[in-house]
Order: structure tokens, then C-alpha cells, then sequence
């Protein structure tokens, strides 16, 4: 019985072999074809790309009109899309420089973190300073004071060592002309928002302001956000919080964004709360959409990848 | 718990744990958010010793150890006080381990599975996921179909459906349609055409509702669309009179997660009768539902449990709403819950297969943000594996960039590249339209295709 199937077995092996073309030799790969050569494709430069993507342009960032191959995308799409990655994997990435903080006149602070991994992995962390951080910002920093504004890189460094300074510069400026005292410039590495509740509960800051490198987005690496706090303590949620996003030359310039986030800052101090108890309406004129709580448009999507023809 | 083993002895080292939460949070493969959480076993072997004390536990005590008490939390009733008792009979005495071999063996049929599961809670579904591999996760989560009705068909053998994500900033209508017809001419948008809001009022939900109705309508496309606006939202924007084909919801898995997304049992309960009387959808299944590991523990609400059993519990709740649409939106919360590729990808073959296992219609929204360690090809593999293991739908945007949320997801080249590799068509009826209008041809890419101009 066991020997009669064995054969069979072996009898339907070899029908399907020759049916397969039994130790005949393969047919050899067919003639090399002419491959006509296609137009060039160059996307999506000013003067040429598809009438839908300069329909849509107007209206949206969002990469429209770029069509296909087969079912995929186009070579320059692939490389524009990689070169946008790279920007935003880069910012995340990128860490804090580790004298930045000195050699810009900053008072230089650490949170818990101790290493970028841990940062992103460890979000608590970054929103408590270590103890010689604690112990340096209560012998050095001025106590007080009606804002305390404070550098840091968040989820990009590049956008902290970017335009920074700046944004720092003008808030400050722009909180004295209101006549409100400044505090101890400072940089905080490995921070979170939450952080700024810390250090204005040390220094006794009426509102602490954070101004720290957002979570980058496909080729945007270089966005700075704003969070603003009244009475500063640990324990604060978001809902105590006002914020700023979208902050560099392309979207709310640093100059701009600092204005008002000083007249912010004041009306906080003048209603003596902040987040969604504050008032805005009073100070609609003077924010405009920035702060109002309605969306922004986004940047305008730049061509990342030029090769010289 | 009395008469429960909580030991078991490996190489001759003898591990006990102190409950079936423990258990269960310790036999999980490694996510960051457990160890955020600090509820992660502490090396490899202690995570096999829980898994060998998990496959010995039955169901039936499964059942008797939720992870969040019956008084403490409506989730733990909701689930509790529906379970199917005849269903539940059925497999009340397996182990854990059992069911896994029950759930892969040849017997076990699609339509057997379903027949089990209204008498499953949240916590067996979880605990069987975590003695399952990847591969096993995708045999045992193709062979449960969940087959659901709106204006259209999802859920048949051979099919795989896309949400044609058109967002927006600051919500420009215009830029929202052009988007919604480049996918369209892709072949995606059979699950919805589903939009979330940069802002949330009732007037600008029903003003994104109504340009996405009139479009639909124009054009003869047999599906539905929707706004991801909060659900309180949604429903002031059905008093506005306006098209409303699903109705949506995040969810968490505890009550107390809830109430951080501002909702409870007794408000969908609410939404849900709501929809029934007011929705422009012509099927049974109307509402949307989207969830994801670590969403309970973001608002620390996860009571000491992992986010695996956090995420069934979600799955236990939508089912009490017979939902068109439910997905997980797995890479989306960042790298303190899911660390990088291994992680998401595994994340989302254990949320598919959990929520199929509930029968529930499920989608993923395989994607990453930019400071997790995920690569474009990881994702892209991910998105085939997800197919391969019969998800209902993936999501679906332009260059999978999402100019809105700032992530990475699917993109309008993903879905039929996908498709066509294992061999999936759209929703029958869309596939006709698709098929009619001359985007597709079959199994393949029409005249018509990548052409938006197709669509009016």
C-alpha cells in the first residue's frame, strides 16, 4: 500500500516535470528592446508643473497634480519628499550645542534628561530641572520679575539656535517698552513646555514664557513656539496655558510674534490668569489671528532640490 | 484572586506575580509607553515567564479580573453587562494559550470566530495578542471578516478600502475639494472622504460637510464623508440641518480617559440615537471610531494597565455603537509610546487583529511622526503587511504628508500600489464607479487614472 503511493507520487512528479520542460534548458531572456527615451520630468518648478498643481497652489501646500508612474511617484517627487524628510528627521536630531547657552550671554540650564533618546522617550523628564540646575538658577537669576522668558530647544535644536536670539531679543525689548521688568536670560537643554512652570515658580515670575523649536514637520525644521503661563507653579496643565506656533522669517516673523506676545503677556498680568480664562477679545486688534485660537495658514512649500542641467 | 496561578518556574527560577494586570502588562512584547507607564517587564525572561503564567489562565477568569474594577469604571460595565452569555459558555474554560491554537487552527473559520466573539472581553482579546507573533496576528486577523454597510460595501473577501484624508490648516474648502479629487482619481476614499477640522464649530464642520456632500452627489460616488470634529460638535452641526453620513469619536479606554476627550457612555449613547434619526447615510453602520496604544496614558488614565488591554478596552466600547469605521492610528502619538518601526509595526498588527477579534471593521492609519525612529520603507512595508493581513482600510493623502497634524501616513500612490500587489479592489460598488468613470480598468490603473479633472 505504502510502496504503491510512493510510486504514484513519484509518476505525478515526473507528468508535471515534462509538462514543465523536463532538463530542457530555460528559454534564454528575451531581446534587448529600444527603450525610447521619456521627456524630462521636473517638478515642481515655478515654470513647470501640471495645470492642476498651479490650480490648486492657491489653495493649498499640499502636493497636488504631481501624477504617476505606473502607481508610484515620479523620480523628483521621491527625491523632493527625501530631501523634506531629511530636513525634518535632521531638526529632531539635532542637539543643542554645548556652550550655546554661554557664549550667547545665556544662563545655562538642564533638565532631568541625559541623553536626546531619553528625551523623546521620556517626556517627564524634560519638564523638571536637575538639582544643579535648580541650585544656579536660584543663586544667579533675578527673582520678581513681572516675565521671565525662557530659551529652549524642544523638538529642534536647529530652530532654537536658529532664530532664538532673535525671537528672545525682540520679546524682551517688547515687554520693557510696556514697561513690564524682564527676567535672567536663560537656555533650557532637553525641555518641554511644561518647564516654564518650574523655573517661574523659583524666580517668582508673575508670567513665565517659554519659547522653544516645535515638532518639525515635513520640510520645516526651523519652527519656534511660544507658551505663556500666569503664576507660573508645577502642577499647570495646558488649559492654563496661551500659545504661539508657526514662529520664523516664512510664517509669523520673530519680530511680529514677539509684540504680541508682549501685549500677552500683559493682559495676563493685567487679568491675572491666563489660558482659557483669559480674555482675548480686548486684545483682538492688537494680535490679530496669531493667538486667537484660528488656525494658520501653513508656510508655502519650498523646492528643495535643484540639480543643475 | 483565589484559585488563580500567578507562578511559573523557568530553568528553575520561580517567578510569581502579584495580579492578572501585572500579567498581563508584563507579557507584552516592549513598548516604550509601558515603560513610561513603568509597568514593563524588566527583561526578556521575565516577559516569557508572565506569557507561560498568561496561556495557563483561562477565559473565564479573564473575564473575572478586568483590568479596571466593575465599580470603578462604565467601560468595565459596558463590556460586562452585554457579554454575550451562550458565546461566552462556549470558551469560558479555555486557557489562554488554548484559544491562540483555537484562533490559528484549520477549523476555526472566519464565520466560527464571529460566532465567539460577542463573548469576549476586552482583556481575553489582549491577553491571547500577546502570545501571538506577527505572522500570527496576521493568519489569525485575516480569517475574521467584519462585512459593514453605509452608502457602500466594506469588508468583503478580496477587498481593501482607503479614507481619502483631505485636511487642511485653516480649513480652505476650495483646497479640501481639489485635494478630495486628486485621491478620488487615485481610486481612494471608498471608507470616507473624512476631514479633520483645524477648527472645531458647528458651523465650519457643516460648511466642510456640505461642500464634501454636494461633491459627492455630483459626481454619483458611492460612499460617505465626514468631520472629525469633536462629537459635540457634530451633533450641533446635525441641528444646522447639514449632510452628515458618519458621525465621529475618539476613544480611550477608561472612563476616565473619556472624560479627557470629553465624552462618556451616556453622551454617545445619546450621539449615536441622534445619527440614527438624522444621518444621510442609507446603511445600518454610522458612526467612526478612532483609538491608539497609549492614548489612556497620556492623560494618565490607564489605572496601572498596559496599552495593549488599554486599546481593547476601546475596542469593547466601540463595539456598542456597530461602528462603518473603526482605526487605530498607530504611529501618531509619538515615540514615548511607540519608540520606532519594530514598535509601530507591531502596534498596528495587534490593534487589527484585536479589533477584528471584537468584530469590529477595523482600519489603521499605519504612520509616524517625525521624532520617532521610523523609516519611509518601514512604513511602506507596514502598509503591506497590514493589507496582507486583510485590514479593512488605510488612510490616504497626498504624498502621505499630512500638511494639517504634521505627520506621515499612507498616500494617494500607497492604496492602489497595494491593491494591485495582493490583489485588492475597492468596495464593489466604488470599484464600479471607479471602474465607470475610467479610473480603473479591473485590476488596473484606467485611462482616466491620476486625473482629477475626472471629477467635477
Amino acid at each position: 500500500m505504502n510502496e504503491l503511493h510512493t510510486s504514484r507520487t513519484r509518476e505525478l512528479v515526473a507528468v508535471l516535470r515534462r509538462e514543465l520542460g523536463g532538463a530542457a534548458p530555460l528559454p534564454p531572456p528575451p531581446p534587448v528592446p529600444e527603450i525610447p527615451l521619456p521627456p524630462a520630468r521636473i517638478w515642481p518648478t515655478e515654470s513647470h508643473r501640471s495645470s492642476y498643481a498651479e490650480r490648486t497652489a492657491g489653495h493649498t501646500t499640499a502636493l497636488l497634480g504631481v501624477g504617476h508612474c505606473g502607481t508610484r511617484y515620479h523620480t523628483d517627487l521621491v527625491l523632493q519628499f527625501q530631501a523634506e524628510l531629511a530636513v525634518a528627521h535632521g531638526a529632531v536630531a539635532t542637539e543643542l550645542e554645548a556652550d550655546w547657552a554661554e557664549k550667547n550671554g545665556l544662563l545655562p540650564l538642564h533638565t532631568r534628561v541625559s541623553s536626546h533618546r531619553e528625551f523623546l522617550l521620556r517626556p517627564d523628564l524634560g519638564r523638571r530641572l536637575n538639582d544643579a540646575s535648580v541650585e544656579r538658577l536660584r543663586a544667579e537669576a533675578r527673582k520678581g520679575v513681572d516675565v521671565q522668558p525662557i530659551l529652549a530647544d524642544g523638538l529642534s535644536a536647529v530652530a532654537c539656535m536658529g532664530a532664538g536670539m532673535e525671537l528672545l531679543g525682540h520679546f524682551t525689548r517688547a515687554c520693557e517698552a510696556r514697561g513690564l521688568s524682564v527676567g535672567t536670560p536663560m537656555c533650557a537643554h532637553h525641555a518641554r513646555v511644561w518647564l516654564e512652570d518650574e523655573i517661574g515658580e523659583i524666580v517668582g515670575a508673575k508670567v513665565a514664557a517659554i519659547l522653544l523649536g516645535e515638532r518639525p514637520g515635513l520640510g520645516t525644521g526651523d519652527g519656534l513656539s511660544a507658551y505663556l503661563v500666569y503664576h507660573p507653579k508645577v502642577g499647570n496643565t495646558d488649559g492654563n496655558r496661551n500659545m504661539m506656533s508657526n514662529i520664523h522669517a516664512r510664517g509669523i516673523h520673530p519680530n511680529e510674534a514677539a509684540n504680541k506676545l508682549a501685549v500677552l503677556a500683559r493682559a495676563m498680568i493685567q487679568q491675572q490668569t491666563s489660558g482659557v480664562s483669559l480674555d482675548l477679545r480686548p486684545l483682538l486688534a492688537e494680535l490679530g489671528d496669531a493667538v486667537s485660537g484660528k488656525p494658520q495658514a501653513p508656510q508655502a512649500r519650498v523646492r528643495l532640490v535643484e540639480v543643475p542641467r | 484572586m483565589r484559585g488563580v496561578n500567578l507562578s511559573v518556574s523557568i530553568r528553575g527560577v520561580s517567578w510569581r506575580f502579584q495580579s492578572v494586570k501585572e500579567v498581563l502588562a508584563k507579557a507584552n512584547p516592549p513598548k516604550s509607553g509601558d515603560d513610561l507607564a513603568g509597568v514593563s517587564a524588566r527583561d526578556p525572561v521575565e516577559r516569557v515567564a508572565a506569557r507561560a503564567v498568561l496561556a495557563g489562565l483561562t477565559l473565564g477568569e479573564l473575564r473575572r479580573s478586568p483590568v479596571i474594577p466593575y465599580e470603578e469604571d462604565e467601560l468595565t460595565r459596558v463590556v460586562e453587562d452585554n457579554l454575550d452569555e451562550s458565546a461566552f459558555s462556549a470558551i469560558r474554560e479555555l486557557t489562554v494559550g488554548q484559544f491562540r491554537e483555537w484562533l490559528l487552527s484549520e477549523r476555526s473559520t472566519g464565520p466560527l470566530i464571529r460566532a465567539i466573539s460577542p463573548g469576549l472581553t476586552p482583556e481575553m482579546v489582549a491577553g491571547v495578542c500577546k502570545l501571538m507573533s506577527n505572522l500570527d496576528l496576521m493568519v489569525a486577523g485575516a480569517k475574521c471578516q467584519v462585512v459593514v454597510r453605509a452608502n457602500n460595501t466594506l469588508g468583503l473577501p478580496g477587498r481593501m478600502s482607503s479614507r481619502l484624508q483631505p485636511n487642511h490648516p485653516t480649513d480652505d474648502v476650495l483646497g479640501i475639494l481639489y485635494t478630495t479629487r486628486e485621491g478620488l482619481s487615485y481610486g481612494c476614499g471608498d471608507a470616507v472622504l473624512g476631514v479633520n477640522p483645524a477648527t472645531d464649530t458647528p458651523e465650519s464642520t457643516a460648511e466642510i460637510l456640505r461642500a464634501l456632500h454636494d461633491l459627492r452627489l455630483r459626481n454619483q460616488i458611492p460612499t460617505q464623508h465626514c468631520v472629525l470634529s469633536h462629537v459635540t460638535v457634530q451633533m450641533k452641526a446635525l441641528d444646522l440641518a447639514c449632510p452628515m453620513d458618519l458621525m465621529f469619536q475618539s476613544f480611550a479606554g477608561s472612563e476616565k480617559g473619556n472624560r479627557a476627550f470629553g465624552i462618556s457612555v451616556a453622551l454617545m449613547d445619546e450621539a449615536y440615537d441622534k445619527m440614527r434619526r438624522l444621518t444621510t447615510n442609507q446603511g445600518p453602520n454610522f458612526m467612526y471610531f478612532e483609538t491608539g496604544q497609549g492614548n489612556a496614558l497620556s492623560s494618565e488614565a490607564h489605572h496601572g494597565a498596559d496599552q495593549v488591554t488599554m486599546e481593547a478596552r476601546c475596542y469593547g466600547f466601540a463595539r456598542r455603537y456597530k461602528p462603518f469605521l473603526v482605526n487605530t492610528v498607530v504611529g501618531f502619538i509619538g515615540p514615548e509610546y511607540l519608540e520606532n518601526g519594530p514598535q509601530i509595526t507591531r502596534a498596528g498588527l495587534e490593534d487589527h487583529f484585536m479589533g477584528k477579534l471584537m468584530g469590529l471593521p477595523m482600519g489603521c492609519d499605519a504612520c509616524f511622526t517625525y521624532h520617532a525612529s521610523m523609516s519611509q520603507d518601514e512604513l511602506e512595508s507596514l502598509k503591506v503587511l497590514l493589507c496582507a493581513a486583510g485590514c479593512s482600510y488605510l488612510m490616504s493623502l497626498p504624498v502621505g504628508d499630512d500638511i494639517m497634524l504634521n505627520y506621515q501616513s499612507t498616500s494617494f500612490h500607497d492604496i492602489p500600489s497595494v491593491r494591485r500587489l495582493l490583489s485588492r479592489r475597492p468596495t464593489p460598488e466604488f470599484d464600479a464607479w471607479l471602474n465607470h468613470v475610467g479610473i480603473m480598468k479591473g485590476d488596473n490603473p484606467g485611462e482616466r487614472f491620476g486625473d482629477p479633472s475626472v471629477i467635477r
